[in-house]
């Protein structure tokens, strides 16, 4: 039978799996520092400057971009996984027949939850010392923010699924604890949920970083995520607004929506690849 | 569920643990940096008065000391003097100026989300709606904001802060508030989805049967659920209202929190993390409020109704 609507999940992991490749591959060649400034080559287009352009020094933009992906790729991925793994705990309490160790994740969840969680992230940026400065406590307390979130609707999924009961059921077919919790729980129940939220946390701490050093770049101040030698994708926003104030740096603006842009399309195809049958 | 009390009374528990604990954790962190409070505000090798600078603020003698003293001038309604972001300055005015913007934001910004998931939840929005909004609430806050603040720059200037400029500002990053970072779409098919599953119950399809309206029925049990997903957004929109005030341009309590973070002035924070653990304080007990509310209605006799009186044998 044909499946109804949505994308092919194969399709949609393969274009997934360019978002990220684009995103984050090209981090790994990103130079320490940028290119001595040609004031020739100021708000070259890609034209006269490839591949992408240069910057009000006539520095080019492809620098701006491999540093903010370096500034964000790993950050952002471990998030990721410790959501996706806080998750899967989530998870598996679910399948638990003991109600304490849910009732705590709950308590502790809603004392986490209560909070704005920017208020929490710019308390953390603020007590990291300025010499350490990184996006990694950052990202990692925006994790640690959303997880209750992710271990609530993976519990609802293992509570949906029948939670002990499911796990006696298929204990009684002879499968094996292993069979049972890695393969019939996590990877086919509760891979969509917890995959979803970890990509978004993925996503979430990208434009979190692009917010904050937006913020720092606006107000001439050094960014909370990053040292003063590296340029984030919010530099490349930041350049590119200008051009509402008659400045030619539209191809900067473009190219700091198009790397927006291909990470929230990111989240959509993974989501697409990973969602239940 | 007997117990059915737990639930508000450890809300209402949290909402006045909040505003008490959040200061002292952050007192307890700046402590905890290398070097003392007053030499990160004042280094000795660079501002004179460092130890005159201690005392005045009552940073030498540790952090309960300071802790104590801050609290009790914060519950009278005094924070102290800025020590950084405008020195000298009480920060208590600068939080009292801040708080009706910020609050204004927010109420903005959630009355589309309010709409939203009341017409999702009497199905006159439709389904198909959905892939539209949560399209729209993939981009980022700081994007939306971008556009807000050009079109404020192109119409008003850079700085403009006149009335009219201010008003168009405040909707403007409204709507900026309730659009991005799936605000209104995670609403939308937050209520739509509880409603939905609600919906399948047999006890609603019996009433159904009964000539019973729907909403009427599901509406108390799921009303709790709704004021905890209501609660997140509100904790959602007073999130991004820090990306928002700053880009755009709105002098509110995220924006004071940020120059406050900015210039390390742990006196602005301080106060601003109070302002926000209050704000979060208020909502936890709202929602105790409704939890409360919803139980005694649904623990109530129906009319007409009367209890069964044991017959005599």
């Amino acid at each position: 039978m044909r499946r109804q609507g949505g994308m092919n999940r194969w399709l949609a992991g393969g274009l997934a799996l360019v978002c990220f490749a684009l995103l984050f591959v090209p981090g790994l060649f990103a130079p320490e520092h940028l290119a001595p400034p040609i004031l020739d080559l100021a708000y070259a287009p890609p034209s006269q400057l490839p591949p992408l352009g240069g910057d009000s020094s006539g520095r080019p933009l492809l620098e701006y971009a491999l540093q903010g992906a370096s500034v964000v790729a790993l950050p952002a991925l471990l998030a990721g996984l410790l959501v996706t793994a806080l998750g899967i705990v989530g998870g598996l309490l679910g399948c638990d027949t003991s109600q304490r160790a849910e009732a705590v994740v709950q308590g502790l969840g809603e004392v986490v939850g209560a909070l704005p969680r920017m208020v929490v992230v710019l308390v953390v940026a603020l007590l990291v010392p300025k010499e350490s400065r990184s996006l990694l406590p950052i990202a990692l307390t925006w994790a640690v923010l959303s997880a209750p979130g992710a271990m609530d609707e993976a519990n609802a999924v293992a509570a949906r699924l029948g939670g002990a009961r499911f796990v006696e059921a298929l204990r009684a077919h002879g499968f094996s604890r292993w069979r049972i919790y890695l393969f019939h729980i996590i990877g086919l129940n509760l891979r969509p949920v917890v995959v979803r939220q970890g990509v978004e946390t993925v996503m979430q701490v990208v434009f979190l970083e692009i917010g904050l050093s937006y913020l720092a770049v606006q107000d001439t101040q050094p960014s909370l995520t990053h040292g003063d030698s590296e340029k984030s994708w919010a530099d490349l926003l930041y350049l590119g607004y200008q051009v509402f104030l008659d400045v030619p740096s539209g191809h900067a603006l473009a190219l700091g929506l198009a790397l927006v842009g291909v990470v929230a399309l990111a989240t959509v195809f993974v989501t697409s690849a990973v969602r239940a049958r | 569920m007997k117990r059915w009390w737990i639930r508000p009374l450890v809300r209402v528990m949290a909402a006045a643990l909040l505003p008490i604990a959040v200061p002292l954790v952050i007192t307890l962190f700046i402590w905890s940096l290398p070097g003392d409070p007053a030499s990160i505000v004042c280094p000795p090798e660079i501002c004179g008065g460092t130890e005159e600078l201690a005392r005045d603020w009552h940073l030498d003698q540790g952090p309960w000391h300071f802790y104590l003293w801050w609290m009790q001038g914060a519950l009278s309604g005094d924070f102290g003097n800025s020590w950084r972001l405008q020195p000298g300055v009480p920060v208590g005015e600068l939080l009292w100026q801040s708080i009706p913007w910020t609050a204004g934001l927010v109420v903005l910004a959630f009355v589309p989300l309010l709409i939203g998931s009341a017409l999702a939840a009497m199905r006159v929005l439709p389904k198909k709606v959905d892939g539209v909004l949560q399209a729209v609430g993939l981009t980022p806050a700081v994007v939306l904001s971008l556009i807000a603040a050009a079109a404020v720059t192109l119409k008003y200037g850079a700085f403009a802060y006149d009335g009219e400029a201010m008003r168009v500002k405040l909707v403007l990053g409204a709507l900026v508030l309730g659009l991005s970072d799936q605000a209104l779409s995670g609403a939308v098919t937050g209520v739509r989805s509880l409603l939905e599953a609600e919906r399948n119950q047999r006890y609603v399809q019996i009433a159904i049967l009964r000539g019973e309206s729907v909403l009427s029925n599901t509406l108390p049990n799921v009303l709790g659920a709704i004021a905890g997903q209501m609660r997140a957004r509100l904790l959602h929109l007073l999130s991004g209202a820090v990306i928002v005030e700053v880009i755009v341009r709105i002098d509110g309590l995220g924006d004071l929190l940020w120059q406050g973070t900015l210039s390390q002035d742990f006196g602005v924070v301080l106060a601003a993390a109070f302002g926000f653990s209050a704000l979060s304080g208020v909502l936890l007990i709202l929602q105790a409020l409704v939890e409360v509310g919803t139980a005694m209605h649904t623990r109530r006799a129906p009319a007409g109704f009367e209890a069964p009186v044991a017959e005599a044998a």
